[in-house]
């Protein structure tokens, strides 16, 4: 009877996680610049798509130029999953269109930067939307989601302690690192906000690098 | 229709559908004390407790006065029937004499006197309680000590408490972080409220940085017991949003809690199934009538910014 160690949700899932660890080692020092290391890897192309940006965290967060090897690999899997060639239509897919448009500008290659950003009509909605946008929330990626951000501090934070109380920690953290990467006063205070979530946090490389930029845009970005 | 007037419109149907619920409920002989009830309840929370809870209702709604005929008429029966049941005060008297460190005796009485009901002996017995030490050392949490603080005032009791101390004792007054709030802590933080505006009359009473606190973190809170079904809690916080003077919460919230109402009036607490024992209906789902009724005349007055009537 044929079997299979792993679903293919499970293998993408781990390869985001080997991902994200080397996103994580490279920002805190234990490791080189994220490479692709399997070209011939669908999984490990989808988690270096999954991860955009944030593969970046360590040269954004500190102002070194981009590596190129992360560019190159970042490049790689645009090439393998491509970002949809129409304008976007619904909310859904204006935040897929604005991180494409982020992972191409990264990569080096050109994606239409979106008409619109997020409708910001209801709070609950829109931080919802920002907080699948965090990984915009980096040092030198400006434009027209990070004004709408500068824009609605109370919004961000309503969003964040929405997310808290509905044990959404991942949205949650997702809003306090769009309030820290401010860099301003906020409505809430974020370091208690960051250290329940450090401890409800699920653990994961991923999660764990979520937290690390947060916790470096807090304490070393000054805007 | 604006909003704004979409959302008087929705407070007022609200509130009156359930004033005469809980008007139906009492005539229909729900929430009467047992012939035997004495002052030794062993159970306050039976039938004293919610006849103290109607009275509350009736004399927000007789005080600022914005209701139509048939609603004020409503409140008058219901508070008259509130008085009768408790013996015109005496059963109050009795077991405020009998147990001076209760509490409830005094509360309850503050929403009769609110509408001119007054017991002689009861506010002699009062005001010699409050001169004791021993009265003001009772121990009771934050928002109780406001409640009590609150009752003397509206009683007229000599007193000066010192309310901003009171204030900063309770979980509100730590003006805490938004996202630990709970159930049990949303019920502190709104009685706190009740008290220091005195249900409404006075946003004043509320400092600046707590309206402000309130301001930013309302409309969460009231987000996330819509989405929960807590009518009861959404009900109260409502009622906070109009005692800051400013509301912000909007029109939505409004909708959602009218329309978990029942077109009798019945105002459900959660989302669980209402019980087709009327008996046990009332018990179930007074609480949120009051709540119901109370946010319906305390919002309107506040809009329409009109003063308390005197009793």
């Amino acid at each position: 009877m044929p079997v299979t160690d792993t679903s293919l949700r499970d293998e993408y899932a781990a390869a985001v996680e080997r991902v994200a660890g080397r996103a994580l080692d490279a920002l805190t020092g234990a490791g080189g610049a994220v490479v692709l290391t399997d070209p011939t890897s669908t999984a490990e192309l989808a988690a270096l798509r999954v991860l955009g940006p944030d593969l970046f965290a360590a040269q954004l967060l500190t102002g070194a130029p981009l590596e190129s090897v992360t560019t190159a690999s970042l490049a790689a899997a645009l090439l393998a999953f491509p970002p949809a060639p129409a304008a976007p239509v619904g909310q859904d897919a204006l935040v897929v269109a604005w991180l494409d448009h982020v992972a191409g500008f990264l990569a080096g290659r050109s994606v239409p930067q979106p008409a619109d950003v997020p409708d910001p009509e209801h709070w609950q909605r829109w931080s919802v939307r920002m907080a699948q946008l965090a990984p915009l929330a980096l040092p030198g990626l400006d434009g027209p989601v990070h004004r709408a951000a500068h824009h609605r501090p109370l919004a961000l934070a309503r969003g964040a302690t929405r997310a808290m109380l509905r044990r959404d920690h991942r949205t949650a953290l997702r809003l306090v690192r769009w309030l820290a990467w401010l860099g301003t006063p906020t409505p809430l205070e974020l370091p208690p906000l960051l250290d329940r979530l450090r401890l409800v946090g699920d653990g994961s490389r991923r999660t764990t690098l979520e937290l690390t930029i947060t916790e470096r845009l807090l304490t070393e970005t000054r805007r | 229709m604006t909003a704004d007037a979409r959302l008087l419109s929705t407070a007022q149907r609200l509130g009156s559908n359930a004033l005469h619920w809980l008007h139906r409920a009492h005539q229909d002989g729900h929430g009467a004390l047992p012939p035997d009830a004495g002052i030794d309840l062993s159970d306050p929370d039976t039938a004293y407790k919610p006849i103290g809870e109607s009275a509350l209702a009736a004399s927000l709604i007789l005080r600022d006065g914005v209701a139509g005929a048939r609603d004020l008429a409503a409140a008058g029966e219901l508070i008259e029937f509130c008085w009768h049941q408790l013996q015109s005060g005496n059963l109050l008297y009795e077991r405020q004499l009998r147990f001076p460190q209760l509490t409830d005796p005094l509360e309850t009485y503050a929403h009769f006197a609110r509408s001119g009901y007054r017991h002689r002996q009861l506010d002699e017995l009062l005001a010699s309680l409050a001169r004791l030490r021993a009265t003001h050392a009772a121990e009771l949490v934050p928002n109780r000590r406001l409640a009590v603080a609150n009752a003397r005032r509206v009683i007229g009791l000599e007193h000066r408490p010192d309310w901003d101390a009171l204030t900063a004792a309770g979980w509100l007054g730590a003006t805490p972080e938004p996202w630990a709030i709970d159930w049990s802590t949303g019920y502190d933080l709104t009685h706190t409220v009740f008290h220091l505006t005195d249900w409404g009359a006075g946003p004043d009473g509320l400092p600046t940085p707590l309206r402000s606190y309130l301001r930013d973190w309302l409309p969460v809170w009231v987000d996330i017991w819509l989405e929960t079904g807590q009518w009861d809690l959404v009900g109260e916080l409502l009622i906070v949003d109009s005692c800051t003077g400013e509301p912000v919460c909007g029109l939505d919230p409004w909708e959602r809690l009218a329309g978990a109402q029942h077109p009798d009036g019945l105002t459900p607490r959660d989302t669980e199934p209402v019980d087709q024992n009327p008996a046990r209906a009332f018990k179930d789902h007074e609480h949120t009538a009051v709540v119901a009724a109370i946010a319906g005349t305390v919002t309107l007055a506040r809009a329409l910014g009109g003063s308390p009537v005197p009793a």
